[in-house]
């Protein structure tokens, strides 16, 4: 069995976040990228898959300019066995990103596709749900944990309430939450081997998906400032400023 | 005229690989590193026993606990370049000068044990590899450091099948603490105007006739000083040739030079992002320091300083990786990383005001322990005069005096 993880080159979540001067969208010039998040956590799931002898291969997917090979390389290091990267220009959108990875799906076989549950660039949270959609396979989103069975699969997932446990047939798409696992570092000898491990490359043209935006970014802003706290005396004060000054009781 | 061929060295970049190294061993510093250092006191010089195994663990399987080892014992060919980008980022802590990564990334022998017999390498070097063995270099004596092939004057004699050692070594780090260690001595005195003959033996703790004693220091890891009272060395215990010995300090000190000098720009680097988030926070007279050209011009120089003092730690390692003789590159890297970082700290001080010394912070500590790094391992006035000697050597006037 195959397990694909699409991964996302994303602004380095250390790095402090700047909106650029002309509010079209934020800084990326000379900005620390890395593997988003969830992704790494979607890799080490995969991984885990194949040293349970699950799965036999990990293949890792990025869509995006060139540099997302990096993205790519980050996860062979992993240990993922070999990637794909579909050249695009900067921002696509998920839906575009959900047509380019069906198309790559329907190339590749994947029982198991592992996505973050979101990017931590643009928070979207679609692209796991929109794939499910258009694949009409299972959807499983916000993973914590992953129970392979026989042609199924036991998920829990993260909700409101508490956790949640289903039972989907494979094929499945799968997003993952913070808690599923911790991934992990990337050794010296496998950085050494990622190095020969194989790319896939292609253009959205080859797999036949249109790109066109269909979403339109008017300005962006920063968030408001927090304004710093304050240490009041008694109960009194608090319940009077919670009054006049918040307005919320 | 004679020229020295500069080579076509510049405009280095690090390869993708070096690149995922350093951001491997970032997260390792924020993510394990940092929370069990927040609990240490300002001025320790390990971790616990625990926390340092557990965190051991965690960089032997980032692959990170064999280097400095030869392929044939797990590690890897070539790695200068590898070790100064692993040791930048991981004397990036409160005890980084003297124990990156609070002990996770292992010292490993001194690599001079390399070059023993079948028996040495596998009595010494692989359990420090392997186990929790752990070396050092006695080379330094009262008489001086800086001339170690006329200033040691510990004496070896032969008698039987044994060595008798007598003198005093200074200021040797972990002496006291370790398995074993590599003493230089004059096994043979200076014979017509040839210089006297320096063998390295090993040594440990247990033979009889070897003492040491604690030298309180400006830093908290106090070195020792070993006393030799007619100290017996049984004779497989000589490492390498008799009289081989200045060869094999050199090349562990040249060896040694640019993850050194990588470390102390580490620090320093550390020691500089802290005061530019200090400065951009803290109100001054009419704004925030950040605005002051003072300190401006403090941050840009000391940027340019330490971005040029990396470039001279790659340029050197990476010479070294390539088998070049590189030991008057080590020296410039070592003379200019150690004196950079020890002036970036003294600036980073500054812009922090009495935060600065304060030991909430480590700045003070860091200052410290680079005060030393301008000594150790040769004095910068020593490398100076080994750039001098080699400048002046292949230099004779330029185009219009040579
Ligand atoms: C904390 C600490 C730990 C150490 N750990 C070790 C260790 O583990 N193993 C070991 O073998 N040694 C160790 N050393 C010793 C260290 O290598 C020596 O201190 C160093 O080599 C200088 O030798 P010295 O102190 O005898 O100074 P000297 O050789 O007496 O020199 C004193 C000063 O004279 C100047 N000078 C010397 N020669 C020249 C010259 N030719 N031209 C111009 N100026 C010159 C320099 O400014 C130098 O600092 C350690 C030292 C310290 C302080
Ligand atoms: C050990 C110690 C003992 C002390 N004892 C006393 C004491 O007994 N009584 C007492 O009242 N105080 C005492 N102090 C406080 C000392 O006077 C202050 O630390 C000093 O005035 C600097 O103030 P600061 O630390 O708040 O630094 P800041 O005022 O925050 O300044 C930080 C740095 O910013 C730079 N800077 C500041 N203003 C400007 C400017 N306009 N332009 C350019 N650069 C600027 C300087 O480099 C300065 O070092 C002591 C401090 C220490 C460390």
């Amino acid at each position: 069995m195959k397990v694909l993880v699409p991964v996302k080159r994303v602004i380095d979540y250390n790095v402090k976040v700047r909106v650029k001067s002309d509010g079209t969208g934020v800084e990326t010039a000379n900005v620390k990228m890395s593997m988003n998040p969830f992704d790494e956590i979607g890799i080490e799931a995969a991984l885990r898959l194949k040293e349970a002898g699950s799965a036999e291969e990990v293949i890792a997917v990025s869509i995006g300019v060139a540099q997302c090979q990096e993205t790519i390389r980050t996860a062979l290091a992993m240990g993922a066995d070999r990637g794909v990267l579909v050249e695009t220009e900067e921002g696509a959108e998920p839906l575009a990103v959900a047509k380019i990875l069906k198309a790559i799906i329907e190339k590749e076989g994947p029982e198991i596709v592992i996505l973050g549950k979101q990017a931590i660039d643009d928070d979207s949270n679609q692209t796991g749900q929109m794939l499910s959609a258009l694949l009409g396979w299972s959807q499983a989103t916000f993973a914590s944990n992953i129970e392979l069975g026989d042609g199924t699969a036991d998920i829990t997932r993260e909700v409101d309430g508490g956790l949640e446990t289903i039972k989907v047939k494979l094929p499945v798409v799968v997003t993952t939450d913070l808690r599923l696992n911790e991934p992990r570092y990337a050794s010296l000898p496998n950085i050494m081997k990622a190095k020969k491990k194989p790319i896939d490359k292609m253009s959205p043209a080859d797999l036949g998906v249109d790109m066109t935006p269909r979403l339109k970014t008017l300005s962006v802003v920063e968030p408001s400032k927090r304004e710093g706290g304050v240490k009041v005396e008694s109960v009194e004060e608090l319940v009077e400023k919670l009054r006049n000054e918040a307005k919320v009781i | 005229m004679t020229c020295e061929d500069e080579g076509n060295h510049y405009g280095f970049t690090l390869s993708d690989e070096l690149i995922m190294i350093r951001n491997q061993v970032r997260r390792f510093m924020r993510e394990e590193v940092k929370p069990i250092e927040d609990k240490l006191p300002h001025d320790a010089t390990h971790c616990s026993p625990e926390d340092e195994a557990r965190l051991r663990g965690v960089a032997e399987d980032m692959g990170l606990g064999r280097l400095n080892v030869p392929p044939e014992y797990g590690g890897q060919d070539n790695d200068c370049l590898i070790r100064c980008i692993v040791n930048e980022e991981a004397s990036k802590c409160r005890l980084g000068g003297y124990r990156p990564a609070l002990g996770a990334i292992r010292r490993g022998p001194p690599n001079v044990i390399w070059r023993g017999t079948d028996e040495q390498i596998h009595k010494y070097g692989i359990p420090c590899v392997e186990g929790d063995m752990t070396g050092y270099m006695a080379i330094t004596e009262p008489t001086g450091g800086s001339d170690p092939r006329n200033n040691i004057q510990t004496r070896a004699v032969k008698k039987g099948d044994k060595w008798i050692l007598n003198g005093r070594k200074m200021w040797i780090t972990y002496a006291g603490d370790s398995d074993w260690g590599v003493l230089f001595a004059r096994s043979k005195e200076s014979e017509n105007g040839r210089p006297p003959e320096i063998t390295a033996f090993i040594i440990e703790p247990s033979f009889p006739g070897i003492s040491f004693e604690k030298i309180p220091v400006i830093r908290p890891l106090y070195p020792y000083e070993i006393v030799l009272e007619d100290c017996e060395v049984p004779e497989e215990n000589v490492l390498g040739e008799i009289g081989g010995g200045f060869g094999m300090a050199e090349h562990w000190l040249v060896a040694g030079r640019m993850p050194y000098a990588a470390g102390c720009i580490g620090m320093a680097q550390e020691a500089l992002d802290m005061a530019c988030g200090w400065v951009k926070q803290r109100d001054s007279q009419r704004g925030i320091l950040a605005d002051k050209q003072a300190i401006q011009w403090m941050i840009a120089d000391s940027e340019v300083e330490l971005q040029a003092a990396r470039m001279l730690v790659y340029e050197a390692a990476a010479m070294s990786d390539r088998g070049e003789n590189a030991k008057v590159h080590a020296s410039v890297c070592k003379l200019f990383g150690t004196e950079t970082a020890f002036r970036v700290v003294d600036r980073a001080i500054q812009m922090f005001g009495g935060m600065g010394v304060a030991q909430e912070m480590p700045l003070e500590r860091w200052l410290r322990e680079l005060r030393i790094k301008r000594i150790g391992e040769g004095p910068s006035e020593v490398h100076r005069m080994v750039i001098a000697r080699n400048k002046l050597k292949n230099t004779d006037g330029g185009v219009y005096f040579g």
